[in-house]
């Protein structure tokens, strides 16, 4: 049972990965001709004529996207078109970087974003409540790039306790990271609130508590656990937004995460970058929704059983 | 807050840390024969490489891998050899090398992706004996010295046994700087080569760090983080004076101008005199004041000092008769215009909505469009604009490449202009050797762009920079960082 479970999701992540991949493809091959981003001057068009021959660039666009996902299959992401690199070289520079600021952003989200979500649940209506709310609003609707600025003003340029930019340590990490956490932990916040108070309300904890367990026995094994299901499906799709659309975090932190990658190939119509690295984004959200629909399974039999 | 205290601080507080070159973007490439832009592809291939001449911040040729020169005849150029130069392999520099750099250039891609070969006119090299080679241009050449100074001499050895992809991360040349590492999208090191020909640079480690956010690179200056923040913009480079920090700026180089389309459905442009009144119509004065400042000077010609003709004077504010012109062209009612710009130039918004302003009060009634650059670098290479479009043009002194852009069909000619009679001022002038004649085609040529307002004249694109008090730098005003020039303060 369980395997034809992860098997027929596997194939559904292939299908989604191919269907993502030839969309990229061809949005990008319409947008506009690299070509002329890349010689400069006095070229010739039939100069422009042999470079997007030696690209590959004047065969039909099927046939090119044939072979892209040939040599894909083979690790092979072909060349950056700017840079000359090997778009796999520049992807696996590029993504620890993203993944440590992702994992940590997303780490510190959920766990403060479910305990003051609790928090705020148990003290429905009071004023602890009511700041856990607030905060919970304002952090969606503050920008990142502003945010980012007034934290790297007070703690880099004011108390100078941690650094304006760069990679390498925890104290680089800081900032970045809670800039790019605040908007997800405020989401999570309101969710597990909303989750927890429908929880506290249902017949299963009035029977918990009248069998006499302790509120802490309560709280931990029947009410949180169950409050954290509806969390997994966003907590997964934050996850997975935090490594592609973390740009802006990475622009005002000059943080070499892969966000900034994939906008500038964008806007140089590095085609291969872009595809390379849209590849690596939604395999990532693939596997995510993977590891959730299968934690689902585990926390949740009526899942396993449909 | 706790946690926080016991934090180390960030790297800005270590004397001994390299000096750091904060820039938006990153290098393209290291293969010097695929130079793209002064900075900072072009920053880190002049601390890499040499090329024979030198070219100083003055637009003056100096002696660099070649220790002096001579023309032989229309075409031919002997260049004699610095000798017991070492490539940073401890190989001997020769004119064997020059030779397969010169012929490299003129291969595919390199030949397609810049513009260094065709603008050398180079035919070949010829080695005459082991430190020197004659140089063979097609066709007589004025500018063959300026374009030398991009065309970087690499070690036969290594360049023709490796192949394109490993020699575009893996440089190696003669110049003052080797490479530590170059992490695409992050930045490179550089070590200074203690066996450079001219004498170790004074900076012994250099990264050039991308910082994309222009608050980003003041904040990181304020805080001793870096010491050259590049590419500040006219309303921040005030923050870059601070206790550990100035600012530093140049009238530069690149002419800030409006493109005026001929070849777009906007007909009232193809007449002089409309031209001429856009012109009279715009306060440059005021707008440099406001706008920009009052950090540099409005433009008067196509071609920069010390070429540019002194008898030309920057176009004054005359909106009285820039009313009279448009009555004269039959547009007294006014006209329908586009004004195109992209986020390229710096403050490319403002400038443009302000000229809207002026134009509108002249009766001109114009329509604001923004591009994406790489749209808008498709328009200007297609001659594709309707309408005038804001742009910045050759930030170098070399009046024979800067009048190209008027020429038919020559590619930067984003205007679609065409006039046999200003093509041949310029072709004479670029195959003219002797000096008071080819002064007098070059101010020929001026006049006629001045005289039938070929541009819409704005200003010389300033340059600004914070710099750190740990170092002596003089900015170039066309971008290049030359950062073994560079010397460490106290």
């Amino acid at each position: 049972m369980m395997i034809s479970f992860v098997i027929g999701k596997l194939f559904r992540a292939a299908t989604v990965l191919l269907g993502v991949s030839f969309l990229t493809f061809i949005i990008g091959h319409s947008s506009g001709d690299p070509v002329l981003l890349m010689v400069r001057g006095d070229a010739t068009p039939q100069q422009k004529e042999d470079l997007r021959h030696s690209l590959g660039l004047d065969r039909p666009v099927l046939e090119q996207y044939a072979t892209y996902v040939e040599r894909a299959v083979h690790g092979d992401l072909g060349i950056s078109y700017r840079q000359r690199v090997p778009v796999s070289r520049l992807i696996s520079l590029r993504l620890p970087y993203s993944l440590e600021l992702a994992g940590a952003a997303f780490s510190a989200a959920l766990i403060l974003g479910f305990a003051l979500g609790v928090i705020a649940a148990l003290n429905r209506g009071r004023l602890i409540d009511h700041l856990i709310t607030a905060l919970s609003i304002s952090s969606q609707v503050v920008p990142a790039f502003w945010l980012g600025l007034v934290l790297v003003l007070l703690f880099a340029v004011y108390w100078q306790v941690l650094p304006v930019f760069g990679s390498g340590g925890l104290q680089y990490l800081l900032l970045p990271a809670i800039t790019l956490a605040l908007p997800t932990l405020g989401r999570i916040a309101r969710l597990a609130r909303g989750g927890m108070l429908d929880v506290l309300g249902s017949d299963y904890i009035r029977t918990a508590r009248a069998k006499g367990l302790s509120e802490r026995s309560v709280l931990l094994h029947h009410a949180a656990k169950n409050a954290l299901l509806p969390l997994m499906t966003q907590a997964g799709l934050e996850l997975g937004d935090m490594v592609g659309s973390a740009f802006l975090v990475e622009t005002v932190f000059a943080w070499p995460g892969i966000g900034r990658m994939v906008v500038n190939a964008v806007l140089q119509r590095d085609f291969l970058v872009v595809q390379g690295c849209v590849l690596v984004i939604a395999a990532g959200f693939v596997l995510i929704n993977l590891t959730v629909d299968l934690l689902y399974a585990r926390v949740d039999p009526r899942v396993r059983a449909r | 807050m706790a946690l926080l205290a016991v934090l180390p601080a960030g790297c800005g507080r270590d004397p001994n840390r390299p000096v750091v070159i904060a820039s938006v973007s990153d290098v393209s490439s290291l293969d010097p024969h695929l130079l793209d832009v002064n900075h900072p592809t072009g920053s880190v291939i002049w601390s890499l490489f040499d090329s024979l001449v030198r070219r100083d911040a003055d637009g003056v040729d100096l002696p660099r891998l070649a220790t002096s020169w001579e023309r032989r005849d229309d075409l031919t150029w002997r260049f004699h050899l610095r000798r017991g130069v070492k490539f940073q392999d401890g190989s001997s520099f020769t004119a064997e090398d020059v030779k397969f750099s010169v012929d490299r250039m003129g291969m595919s891609p390199f030949n397609t992706l810049t513009q260094l070969w065709p603008q050398t006119t180079l035919k070949e090299a010829r080695v005459i004996d082991e430190y020197t080679v004659d140089l063979v241009t097609e066709k007589p050449s004025v500018t063959l010295l300026y374009w030398l100074e991009e065309a970087f001499i690499v070690p036969k050895a290594y360049y023709s046994t490796h192949d394109t992809a490993y020699v575009n991360t893996h440089p190696l040349g003669s110049g003052p700087y080797r490479l530590v590492e170059w992490i695409p999208g992050d930045h490179v090191t550089l070590m200074a080569n203690p066996d450079y020909f001219n004498g170790a640079p004074a900076l012994k480690d250099v990264l050039f760090n991308v910082v994309p956010d222009v608050s980003t690179r003041l904040n990181a200056l304020a805080t001793g983080d870096i010491d050259l923040a590049l590419e500040l913009t006219a309303d921040s480079a005030n923050r870059a004076n601070t206790p550990h920090s100035h600012a530093i700026e140049s009238v530069g180089l690149r002419k800030i101008h409006f493109g005026i389309s001929q070849k777009g459905n906007q007909l009232a442009l193809r007449d002089a005199r409309v031209r001429q009144a856009m012109n009279y119509a715009i306060d440059v004065h005021t707008m440099i004041k406001t706008l920009m400042h009052g950090s540099t000077t409005a433009l008067a010609s196509v071609v920069n000092a010390p070429n540019a003709d002194p008898t030309l004077p920057p176009y004054s504010y005359q909106p009285e008769r820039a009313r009279q012109l448009l009555a004269a062209a039959g547009y007294a009612q006014g006209f329908d215009l586009d004004i195109n710009f992209s986020p390229m130039w710096g403050q490319d918004k403002d400038v443009s909505e302000t000229v809207a302003g002026y134009l509108n009060a002249v009766g001109i009634r114009t329509h604001l469009h923004q591009d994406e650059w790489s749209d808008f670098r498709r328009k200007l290479s297609d001659q594709g604009f309707d309408g005038i479009f804001f742009a910045g043009w050759a930030a170098l002194i070399s009046p024979p490449v800067e009048l190209v852009i008027f020429t038919c069909g020559q590619e930067d000619n984003a205007s679609g202009y065409c006039d046999p009679q200003y093509d041949d001022l310029v072709q004479r002038a670029a195959a003219e050797y002797d000096d008071g004649k080819r002064r007098e085609l070059i101010n020929a040529a001026q006049r006629v762009v001045w005289d039938r307002a070929f541009w819409i004249f704005l200003w010389h694109g300033p340059v600004y920079a914070g710099i750190s008090s740990r170092i002596d730098y003089e900015l170039r005003p066309d971008d290049y960082v030359e950062i073994y020039l560079a010397k460490p303060k106290r």
